[in-house]
């Protein structure tokens, strides 16, 4: 074992080396300075390992010879250890991302960065107080001096500011190490909390000086004006070791520091982080230049760490794998980012459209940015769920909520400029070129991020091999991705067969149900897959991620599991969306209604938990007097994804943009996540009451209101998609209300419709895709009279639409016979009235559907379309047989369903007599029906073969005119603004009320931002001042410091 | 119950009966008009006639197959809803295949023809026929609703959503009719009806003086003859079934001539005496007090 002395030995002797060798090239002292730092990483990789495996004892350096208080003296520790490493790792792999600028700017320039990199060292080693200052002065000196020598503009002025700061910063604390040494008669920090008692009483002030100081290196909202500038101002290899190097030190040093501080320290401490921690989420939503806005990021993830220090009384023993999740996320994706703004060299968000150029960095780059939201597989998912379990533990929902609503506006930022750089225009076809070096290290953290997170996953359980086998198949797809389509597509078609046909057996009831829809709905959606020619790049890794998260989720037989799955959808999901050609704001739009219903469906797992051991699902059984609030959090987070009311405005743009395939997986399939969720969450909680209100009378109205307000606006759109799109919305209307009617009939009715749905969207939506793509347009009025080109597809649309809007003998009517049968049994009346009504509303869009495409006048343009591909096609082919089957045969499907359902709910099932469903208030015989309408239609239609036997075929203009001879199709086919007369009557109904809200936030949102962040004015003599005031109002807070 | 082949043949008695039923009330409505209007008015055959020319004549032309195939879909429509409805209370013959489905299924299947029809027209490529579908489909939605109610009333009173189980609750006397037992209800469902029936104030979907006219503008000889086989049906159709929910059913082929009579009479002297509403108008109009009473009959159940 080599003695961590050695670390500040290689980094000084190094460094008064490099001093020598000015003249000798600057090859020879790069080497130098390189290979010193890799000793400093190995030296402290070396402890961190023997710490880890070995159970290696800590140890004290005395420097000197001497014992405190005659001598400084070094710890190495476990957590000194860790911090060690990650620092020295990640300044050796700057070292290689600077390899170029150090070069350039000379000897000098290395030799601080190594003076930089040993301060920090030692910063978490000591234990001596007045030591940690001079070694701060050090890195701090050492970091002006690289911001002065190198960097964007302006980095001239931010390395003054940064200076003044910094200084400022050090006096307070030099007077706080004064104050200590009165009063404790000691510079050794063991001494001093040893000797803790005897000063408690009056050292508060020196307390209260050297804590505040080291908060303020930690860069506190809002003195932290300083900070912002030297991220944006700072070479982005230098921004990544500020961010990532000396921020991780600084939370080591106060975690220190803690001991000495008393109780109510720790309010204070929790209460200035998680500030910095929402106030700089907040600010960065205006960011536009893309270091500035990861500066915004990184201060508000170092608030975060400050506050889960603060918190470590009651995290105890988890705090340091919380931290340290967090911390890891943080340091490995914002030296990631930073280096990414390096080889990007683009300073606005906006810009960051060329990284589409290179779509490995593209991929690095969501890995970085979903780390740092927390999504799964990542360490800070892992870290965030420990935090808010044990937050919700300790009852402390006021914080859950704080951190969940800065992480939702840290995502707004973040997901908005990776929206950027996926979807933005380039502005020119930049070709930029990556040099090795600068490649490497960004690699090497994307890794480590992925690495990290398995480790933390299996310190919080989550480890099991074959969890991880569908996020394995979706990354070997990724490996694969330089293949053409149709191999990848026979590779996903055989993957996920062999898990369906592995898996098939082992579900029962509901999930068995839900396992056809996402995987069997799976299966057939990807066979139109085939239709795309070339490599499609990237959609098959990012399909099957969704797909994994489905399956996951079905397999998730606890809450961190099934948020692990809900989590790995939304990202997959959000990948699928985006692709789109204008899915830019939508898919935005989508994450952050995901993301805000994730948090609460989180906010509920932790309430659920608080208290209890383990975290089975089973625990939503018995959730006791929280019960109601558990089921509005989750209820409404699960709203999110099925668009109900209010939380719909993200899907008609998602699904209506998206890819001719990937529509109808994120409509037919991906929403039946949330209507499965829903189910989770009342069959466990059942019939819930807040207030004497009964939630599901709510639940039920807003279904109604989604049903009515979905259809209608469906029956306005010019866009096919869009139509289909505000149809889903409607349906799942349906959907919500039957489940909130918790009953038998009530539930069977949700079920029948969502597989209906199922059936009928993936149809649809493939059917108008191939519309759209033959034709080059979704707007209707601009088609026409294409039953003549694309008779399959017009068949399929017709059955389709003859499904949806519930006319027998399709299955369909199921639904709606289900439905009147539930409403009579509960009395809800009204709400069924109103159901209906929007029901008959689905007959307007259904036939604009049909009749302004398939039906009117063929548009010149459009004489020489061809039918749909076939393998578009045999899908929709497939789902007619599906709801052929399920129309002759409803008790195939109902029956069983009634069985499984019978188990929550005994009463008032269905008796079945062959075919013939009867309940307590009607019967409807399903194949009876089927057979009596073929028989009469068959009949029908001989006769009319008979009467019209001399019908002759006319051409397309051939009709009676009012004594014109229309010619053009153009004025001919009536399909622009369609139902005018029923919007004249009632379209005040949807007046976008909830758009317009939603719009509002989102602008208020903006300007609250842009408020705050007006007290970064840019000027260093403010920046001063605002140091000062910060000391001087927690003096005031504190009381002098407790 | 079950099928057994003979049914066919009561079927098909059914469908003579209805259909030459249909065919002579248009005749004497027409005929009626006529002589309150002092003039002579058609044959009270006519109807016959027409049919018979339309069904002879020997050019027939078509634009494509689902235009081909709106007609049939059309009479479908009308003979389903006539096969689904129990016409003569406690006959096994004349109730058909009412056991297949009960008050909702004849609902819903009125659409059946009423979207086949429309898809046939809009290929006709006749602008006219689009605007008759929108116009028609529009006031649809806004008459279903307030009908909705009354039959939920009516279900809600009567316990069932089968049709012959409210015929036989309402059997016994003339005030155990859903008409003097549910008021509301019944005043709800009868002003929907007159949106149903295509006459004036609410027939601006086939709209004669302007639009000539509406979905059917293209249809012509034998095709238009399906068609108008279907408005012999369907109305008559249609009537039984009102007659079923809120008149108490009938036990005999008179009762059911001269209550369906009445019914229709309803409509035809609203028709007489009210002006035509224009779309929007109309939509409102089925949202105010129709709804109001649909509502009200709800809330007094």
């Amino acid at each position: 074992m080599v003695a961590p002395i050695y670390i500040i030995a290689a980094a000084l002797g190094t460094a008064f080396t490099l001093g020598l060798l000015h003249k000798t090239g600057k090859t020879l002292p790069y080497v130098l300075m390189t290979l010193a730092l890799g000793l400093m990483t190995f030296i402290s990789l070396e402890w961190l390992l023997a710490f880890l495996i070995d159970g290696q004892k800590e140890e004290i350096i005395y420097t000197a010879g001497f014992k405190p208080p005659f001598s400084i003296s070094l710890l190495m520790g476990k957590m000194e250890a860790v911090f060690i490493s990650i620092v020295n790792t990640m300044a050796f792999l700057g070292s290689i991302y600077m390899a170029r600028d150090l070069k350039n700017k000379g000897v000098n320039s290395m030799l601080i960065y190594l003076l930089l990199i040993m301060g920090l060292n030692v910063v978490i080693m000591t234990r001596d107080i007045f030591n940690l200052f001079v070694f701060l002065e050090v890195s701090s000196i050492a970091t002006a001096g690289l911001l002065l020598i190198g960097g964007r503009k302006n980095a001239v002025s931010a390395g003054l500011k940064y200076l003044i700061a910094t200084g400022t910063i050090a006096g307070f604390l030099l007077i706080g190490i004064i104050f200590f040494y009165y009063y404790a008669g000691s510079l050794s920090l063991d001494d001093i909390i040893a000797s803790k008692e005897s000063w408690i009483s009056v050292g508060n002030i020196a307390l209260l000086l050297v804590l505040l100081s080291v908060i303020l290196e930690l860069k506190p909202f809002p003195a932290n004006g300083w900070a912002l500038d030297v991220y944006q101002g700072a070479n982005p290899g230098i921004g990544a070791i500020i961010s990532a190097s000396s921020a991780t030190a600084m939370v080591y040093v106060l975690y220190k520091m803690m001991p000495l501080a008393s109780e109510a320290w720790n309010y204070v401490i929790i209460g200035i982080g998680l500030l910095s921690f929402v106030a700089s989420n907040i600010a960065g939503i205006k960011q536009t230049n893309a270091q500035r806005l990861l500066g915004y990021s990184s201060v508000g993830q170092i608030g975060l760490a400050v506050a889960i220090v603060g918190m470590h009384q009651w995290l105890g023993s988890g705090l340091m794998t919380i931290l340290l999740a967090m911390l890891a996320s943080h340091f490995l994706a914002k030296a990631g980012l930073f280096w990414l703004a390096g080889i990007v060299n683009k300073e606005t968000t906006k810009e960051w459209g060329i990284l589409r150029n290179k779509p490995v960095l593209l991929f690095l780059m969501g890995t970085f940015i979903f780390a740092l939201l927390g999504f799964p597989p990542f360490p800070s998912f892992f870290g965030k769920w420990e935090l808010i379990m044990s937050l919700s533990d300790l009852g402390q929902y006021g914080i859950v909520s704080l951190i969940l609503i800065g992480s939702l506006f840290e995502a707004v930022y973040m997901l908005r400029w990776l929206g950027y750089a996926i979807k933005e225009d380039k502005e020119e076809a930049v070709n930029f070129s990556i040099h090795w070096e600068k490649f490497l290290p960004v690699g090497i953290v994307a890794t480590a991020l992925y690495a990290a997170g398995y480790f933390f996953g299996w310190k919080s359980g989550y480890s099991d091999w074959y969890k991880y086998m569908p996020l394995a198949f979706a990354a070997a797809l990724f490996l694969l991705d330089f293949l053409p389509v149709y191999v990848k597509n026979s590779i996903t078609l055989l993957g996920m067969g062999w898990y369906f046909f592995e898996m098939y057996t082992q579900y029962t009831g509901l999930k068995f149900v839900f396992f056809i829809i996402f995987i069997g709905g799976g299966l057939l959606i990807f066979l139109a897959g085939y239709y795309k020619k070339g490599k499609r790049v990237g959609f098959y890794p990012l399909a099957i991620l969704m797909y994994a998260g489905l399956a996951l989720m079905l397999e998730a037989s606890n809450m961190l599991e099934f948020f692990f799955a809900w989590e790995i959808m939304t990202a997959g999901s959000y990948f699928l969306i985006i692709r789109g050609k204008k899915s830019m704001t939508h898919a935005l739009n989508y994450a952050l209604f995901s993301i805000g219903g994730a948090f609460l469906i989180l906010a509920g797992f932790g309430i659920t938990q608080a208290g209890k051991d383990g975290l089975s699902l089973e625990l939503l059984y018995q959730v006791g007097s929280m019960s109601p609030y558990v089921f509005i959090l989750l209820a409404i987070g699960f709203m999110t994804k099925t668009a109900s009311m209010g939380l719909h405005i993200w899907l008609p743009g998602a699904h209506a943009e998206a890819e001719t395939d990937v529509s109808p997986m994120v409509s037919a399939v991906l929403l039946k996540a949330g209507v499965y969720g829903l189910i989770i969450t009342m069959i466990s909680l059942g019939n819930q009451f807040i207030g004497g209100i009964n939630i599901q009378v709510v639940l039920a109205w807003i279904g109604v209101l989604t049903a009515l307000m979905g259809n209608m606006m469906a029956a306005f759109q010019e866009d096919a998609k869009r139509l289909l799109a505000y149809s889903s919305i409607g349906q799942l209307g349906y959907v919500l209300f039957g489940l909130a009617l918790m009953s038998h009939l009530g539930w069977l009715t949700a079920i029948s419709v969502a597989i209906n749905h199922f059936l009928f969207k993936a149809m649809l939506f493939l059917a108008i895709g191939g519309v759209v793509l033959r034709t080059k347009t979704k707007y209707m009025y601009q088609m026409g009279g294409l039953i003549k080109k694309m008779p399959i597809t017009f068949i399929v649309v017709l059955i389709g639409i003859i499904t949806l809007s519930g006319v027998p003998p399709l299955s369909g009517f199921a639904g709606k016979w289900l439905f009147y049968n539930a409403i009579l049994e509960k009395g809800w009346y009204l709400q069924g009235a109103v159901l209906f009504f929007a029901g008959v509303i689905a007959f307007l869009y259904c036939f604009r559907l049909i009749h302004t495409i398939f039906l009117g006048q063929l548009k010149d343009e459009h004489r020489k379309v061809k039918e749909a591909p076939f393998w578009l096609l045999l899908p929709q082919i497939l789902v007619i047989v599906g709801i052929m089957v399920l129309s002759a045969f409803p008790n195939s499907i109902l029956k069983p369903l009634g069985e499984v359902l019978y188990s929550y709910f005994p009463e008032g099932a269905l008796s079945w007599n062959d075919q013939l469903a009867n309940s307590i208030y009607g019967y409807w015989d399903g194949k009876m029906v089927l057979y009596v309408v073929v028989a009469i239609f068959a009949s029908v239609f001989l006769w009319a073969l008979i009467v019209t036997r001399k019908s002759q075929k006319v051409k397309q203009f051939n009709i009676v005119y009012a004594a014109e001879r229309p010619f053009r199709p153009e004025t001919t086919h009536f399909a622009y603004n369609f139902f005018a007369p029923f919007k004249k009557a009632l379209g005040f109904l949807v007046y976008p009320g909830i758009t317009n809200f939603w719009n509002r936030v989102g602008q208020s949102t903006m300007a609250g931002a842009d408020a705050l962040r007006k007290i970064y004015n840019g000027n260093g003599q403010a920046y001063v001042l605002h140091i000062v005031l910060f000391f001087i109002v927690v003096y005031f807070i504190t009381a002098g410091g407790f | 119950m079950e099928f057994k082949p003979i049914q066919i043949l009561y079927a098909l008695l059914s469908l003579f009966i209805v259909f030459n039923y249909g065919m002579l009330l248009q005749g004497f409505v027409r005929k009626i008009g006529a002589r309150v209007g002092r003039r002579y008015g058609i044959r009270f055959y006519q109807p016959y006639i027409d049919l018979i020319k339309n069904y002879t004549k020997r050019s027939t032309i078509t634009h494509g197959i689902m235009y081909y195939l709106g007609p049939v879909f059309r009479l479908t429509g009308g003979i389903g809803l006539i096969m689904f409805t129990p016409l003569i209370f406690g006959s096994d013959i004349f109730g058909n295949f009412s056991f297949s489905g009960d008050v909702i299924l004849i609902l819903y299947f009125m659409f059946f023809g009423t979207l086949g029809m429309a898809l046939g027209a809009a290929e006709g490529g006749h602008p006219y026929s689009a605007i008759g579908v929108t116009r028609g489909l529009a006031q649809t939605t806004a008459f279903e609703l307030p009908l909705a109610l009354a039959i939920l009333s009516i279900a809600i009173q009567y316990q069932t959503l089968s049709v012959s189980e409210i015929v036989a609750a309402q059997q016994g006397g003339i005030m155990n009719w859903t008409l003097f037992t549910n008021p509301v209800a019944t005043a709800a469902a009868m002003l929907a009806f007159l949106g149903s029936m295509m006459r004036s104030p609410f027939d601006v979907v086939l709209a004669p003086q302007e639009v000539p006219i509406g979905p059917p503008t293209e249809y012509h000889s034998s095709l238009l003859g399906i068609l108008q086989t279907n408005r012999a049906i369907f109305p008559a159709a249609k009537l039984v079934l009102f007659m079923n929910l809120f008149f108490g059913g009938a036990t005999s082929w008179w009762e059911l001539v001269i209550k369906t009579f009445f019914i229709y009479m309803w409509s035809v002297f609203v028709g007489v005496v009210y002006p035509r509403y224009r779309v929007d108008q109309s939509i409102r109009w089925f949202l105010r007090i129709p709804l109001i009473l649909g509502i009200l009959a709800i809330l007094l159940m």
